[in-house]
């Protein structure tokens, strides 16, 4: 540990991060959260509730809120640590100093993780005012809380310095990172919910990655059991696991990390454009069994079409075309097995919990997929200097905006028009859900808008894409996650007209109410929630469109 | 070629609040010349070149390209100028082909007559070889020749270049002057900046030198070496050091009162700056070989661009500096 506090990179990434701007926006805002999450339940009479109800209902509206906030700012900071080293040269710099792989992987993940910790330690006012209301336990509810949040940072830390290590840009890497965490915290939640109250080594093994996912271990620790666990009481062992799995995971992704730390990272030769139209036949007949759209082949000139638009789909990181139908079809097999689930076991789940799931797994693939394709819409052009090309071109600012909004658009409608055969074969079963399965589309197509258009917006803010990449998952993960949490509160902390106002800004929950999932039933979202979304969407366009007549304005 | 100005920039000013990036620049620039933009950084040359393509409005002033108003017939200017920033503005995941197919494409110009436009400009700017390349794994050399290729597409008559030989191998310095001389010949009219001056000289019909946002010096290089270098610059080489101050004390008198002798024991050189003719030399031979100076050479210093330069930009003291002499 000497040898780590010795460490050059510990003080300049810590005080690098610091004292950046958005550290201090960060902290301000989580500081400010905190705050309001307290008081917003914090007792106005003078009665003592001897049960302690009261308190552990501030404390869970805090806890929740705690976890929120680190999911959405926590992988903005390891992301692009390694990969903006890498191509600013710096990286270069100090392999040829005399640190060795080691001690800098120490260095840049104690600074990042003691930073990150600042965050969890400026919740500490709010939660001594939790405790001083009694009822919560010290040990039992604080210390493992504050336990599984320091185990979940460390963890989202060693993946993000991870994913930076092996990706080419800090944009890509930001991106990758959320996705990433998206995917442990949220994804591992849904096998379990196929096997729950079963046995078996699936059903053991569901329960065993149900619980590498920070969110269950919360749930626990705040009363609330787990995600979908429709009444059956767990053992109470899920934060523990989590505390056992998640130090493993983090030294599994710190060692590779560290064995990647040398030459290896800047060893790669410039690609010299292999063309599938050059190969021999053989390649050709190969390459075109296992491609429906062959990456490599020479494309044909664009046509009428908006030149932008097509230009957006051959050439934005992630969402290509080939990449596009993959995912489509992933998103039909899903869905269909989704169905024949629904056929096996519909006297346990119901079709209604299926189409329950199927509008979580859009919303999951709303929330993966929008960021990548739109926040880089316009902060990706202002990046590489591809906006003052376009400027000098005949091509109207509507125009190229225009084009790049549909390219995102269309990306997104496909990938969840690849989920329809799921919907089909809900009906089919069960024909009494064709309205609610057309109003579930509706919302589910609002819910689509909305996110391209809030991240496109975002992406006019920023000169980065990387920043825009994480301002888009933040506020987007806001919208349509965080509402969700304040929905978990029901009853208790919050009241009925509470969660109602928080549902009506995201067009998801309105879809769970038409499809009548268990919990929204009360909730009468539609339409005003289509409303409301159409309305933000709107206004995100108008906010768009008056940043695109800034930018393109001769200076 | 024809006299007739393609470029006519009249009393063209650009301030930033109290900060003057522009002062009253006025340039011609004939059909088929190409005009070098000298000076260093914050002189105003990107400033003039960005109100020239239209990206910039002039607080005052007027800037023309083919008679269309820089300001306010912007539509016309994107099809008269083709215009090369310093970032070359790389998209990933594209080809070189695909790359020019999108700007042709967003030029308007149709699928047919575009595939033969690209093989054209990849012809001129011999890329050809690269078109199946991805444009992010270019070298810098070889994306300074696609952006040419790009701004060549539309075939506009005014091709304006920010910096094209920064950052280039000599060898890939050699191709792009012999691209720039290429596409003047072709009767295109090119604006080049520049800060690796040796390149403008040798292409550039005419050189403007700006600093601090004014025009310190226009014309042909023979011009501007007329009139920066009024005075003549004379140096000794002698054959020991020891003998330095007293040709020093010579050379200051030669040259009268105030003029600069600068002095180098290392080189055993004494260089004077003087307005004296060349037939009053034999004066100074004299003196010398009078007072036992002994010296091998008495020539005159060939004053080039660079020199012309660093006199309009920067103060005496700085440019003799550079050449790590020291003032008598």
């Amino acid at each position: 540990m000497s040898d780590s506090v010795a460490n050059p990179i510990i003080q300049r990434e810590l005080v690098g991060l610091v004292t950046s701007r958005r550290a201090l926006g960060v902290q301000i805002a989580l500081a400010a959260t905190f705050v309001g999450l307290v008081m917003l339940r914090w007792p106005t009479d003078a009665r003592v509730g001897l049960s302690g109800a009261r308190s552990f209902d501030v404390f869970r509206v805090f806890g929740y809120g705690l976890l929120t906030s680190l999911l959405l700012f926590v992988p903005a900071f390891p992301a692009a640590s390694i990969v903006k080293e890498r191509n600013k040269g710096t990286l270069a710099l100090l392999f040829n100093s005399p640190l060795s792989p080691l001690a800098i992987y120490i260095g840049k993940f104690i600074g990042v993780f003691t930073f990150v910790s600042m965050l969890l330690i400026l919740s500490l006012p709010a939660v001594a005012a939790c405790y001083a209301m009694g009822g919560i336990g010290l040990w039992s509810e604080i210390g493992r809380l504050y336990l599984v949040l320091l185990a979940m940072l460390a963890q989202y830390v060693a993946v993000g310095l991870w994913i930076s290590a092996r990706t080419g840009s800090p944009d890509a890497a930001m991106r990758i990172t959320y996705l990433t965490i998206v995917g442990l915290a949220a994804v591992t939640l849904i096998p379990n919910l196929f096997y729950q109250g079963q046995t078996g080594l699936i059903a053991t093994l569901c329960d065993w990655v149900r619980c590498v996912s920070p969110i269950a271990a919360v749930m626990e620790i705040l009363g609330h059991g787990s995600v979908g666990s429709q009444g059956l009481i767990g053992d109470g062992t899920i934060a523990y696991r989590f505390l056992l799995l998640s130090p493993i995971l983090t030294l599994f992704f710190a060692a590779t990390t560290i064995s990647r730390l040398n030459y290896r990272i800047f060893d790669r030769s410039r690609s010299q454009g292999r063309i599938t139209d050059d190969q021999s036949t053989s390649v050709k007949v190969a390459r075109g069994m296992f491609y429906l759209v062959d990456p490599q082949r020479r494309k044909a000139g664009i046509g009428l079409i908006n030149p932008v638009f097509v230009k957006e789909f051959r050439t934005r990181r992630f969402g290509r075309m080939h990449w596009i139908l993959r995912l489509v079809s992933l998103c039909a097999v899903v869905s269909v097995l989704l169905a024949f689930v629904t056929t096996v076991q519909s006297e346990v789940w119901g079709a209604r919990t299926i189409g329950g799931i199927m509008v979580l797994l859009q919303l999951l693939l709303v929330l993966l997929l929008v960021p990548s394709t739109s926040a880089g819409l316009i902060a990706t052009e202002r990046e590489s200097g591809g906006w003052v090309l376009l400027q000098m071109t005949p091509l109207s600012s509507l125009r190229i905006v225009s084009g790049k909004l549909w390219s995102a658009i269309v990306t997104v409608g496909a990938v969840l028009l690849g989920t329809l055969p799921g919907y089909l074969v809900l009906i089919w079963i069960n024909p009494d859900l064709e309205y609610e399965v057309r109003q579930v589309l509706i919302s589910l197509g609002f819910a689509a808008i909305l996110a391209v258009t809030v991240s496109a917006f975002v992406s006019s803010l920023f000169r980065r894409t990387a920043a825009a990449t994480a301002t888009a998952y933040g506020v987007l993960i806001a919208i349509f996650i965080g509402t969700l949490l304040v929905w978990l509160g029901r009853d208790a902390p919050f009241g009925f007209a509470t969660v109602r106002a928080a549902l009506i800004i995201n067009p998801v929950a309105a879809a769970m109410a038409e499809m009548k999932v268990a919990g929204f039933e009360p909730y009468d979202l539609v339409p005003i929630a289509w409303w409301v979304s159409g309305g933000l969407s709107l206004a995100c366009l108008v906010g768009l469109a008056v940043r695109i007549a800034q930018i393109s304005r001769p200076s | 070629m024809s006299g007739e100005a393609v470029i006519e920039i009249e009393n063209l000013t650009k301030r930033y609040g109290e900060f003057v990036a522009l002062q009253s620049l006025s340039l011609t620039v004939e059909r088929g010349r190409i005009l070098g933009l000298i000076g260093p950084n914050g002189a105003g040359k990107t400033t003039t070149i960005k109100i020239l393509v239209g990206l910039s409005r002039p607080t005052s002033g007027v800037a023309r390209i083919a008679g269309a108003d820089c300001t306010n017939d912007v539509r016309k200017i994107k099809r008269l100028v083709g215009y090369m920033p310093d970032k070359f503005g790389s998209y990933e995941n594209m080809r070189v082909r695909e790359y020019l197919d999108f700007f042709g494409a967003a030029f308007g110009i149709r699928r047919s007559a575009r595939n033969k436009r690209i093989d054209e400009v990849l012809e001129i700017t011999d890329s050809t070889y690269m078109q199946d390349r991805y444009v992010e794994s270019l070298s810098h050399g070889m994306q300074q020749r696609v952006g040419i290729a790009r701004t060549l597409l539309h075939d506009p008559e005014v091709l304006i270049f920010d910096e094209p030989a920064n950052g280039l191998d000599p060898k890939a310095r050699v191709e792009m002057r012999e691209l720039l001389l290429r596409l003047a010949g072709m009767g295109k009219t090119l604006i080049v900046t520049s800060h690796i001056l040796p390149e403008l000289a040798r292409i550039c019909d005419r050189v403007a030198i700006l600093s601090g946002g004014g025009l310190r010096a226009a014309g042909t290089l023979a011009e501007i070496m007329k009139t920066v270098t009024q005075a003549r610059l004379l140096e000794i080489q002698l054959n020991s050091a020891d003998q330095v101050d007293a040709a020093a004390a010579i050379l200051g008198e030669f040259a009268g009162p105030g003029s600069e002798v600068v002095r180098s024991e290392s080189e055993r050189t004494v260089q004077v700056r003087t307005s004296r003719r060349e037939d009053e030399w034999h004066e100074l031979a004299s003196k010398l070989i009078g007072a036992g100076v002994r010296f091998s050479q008495l020539r005159e210093i060939q004053t080039d661009l660079e020199d012309a330069y660093l006199s309009v930009t920067e103060p005496s003291s700085k440019a003799d500096a550079k050449r790590s002499v020291t003032h008598v």
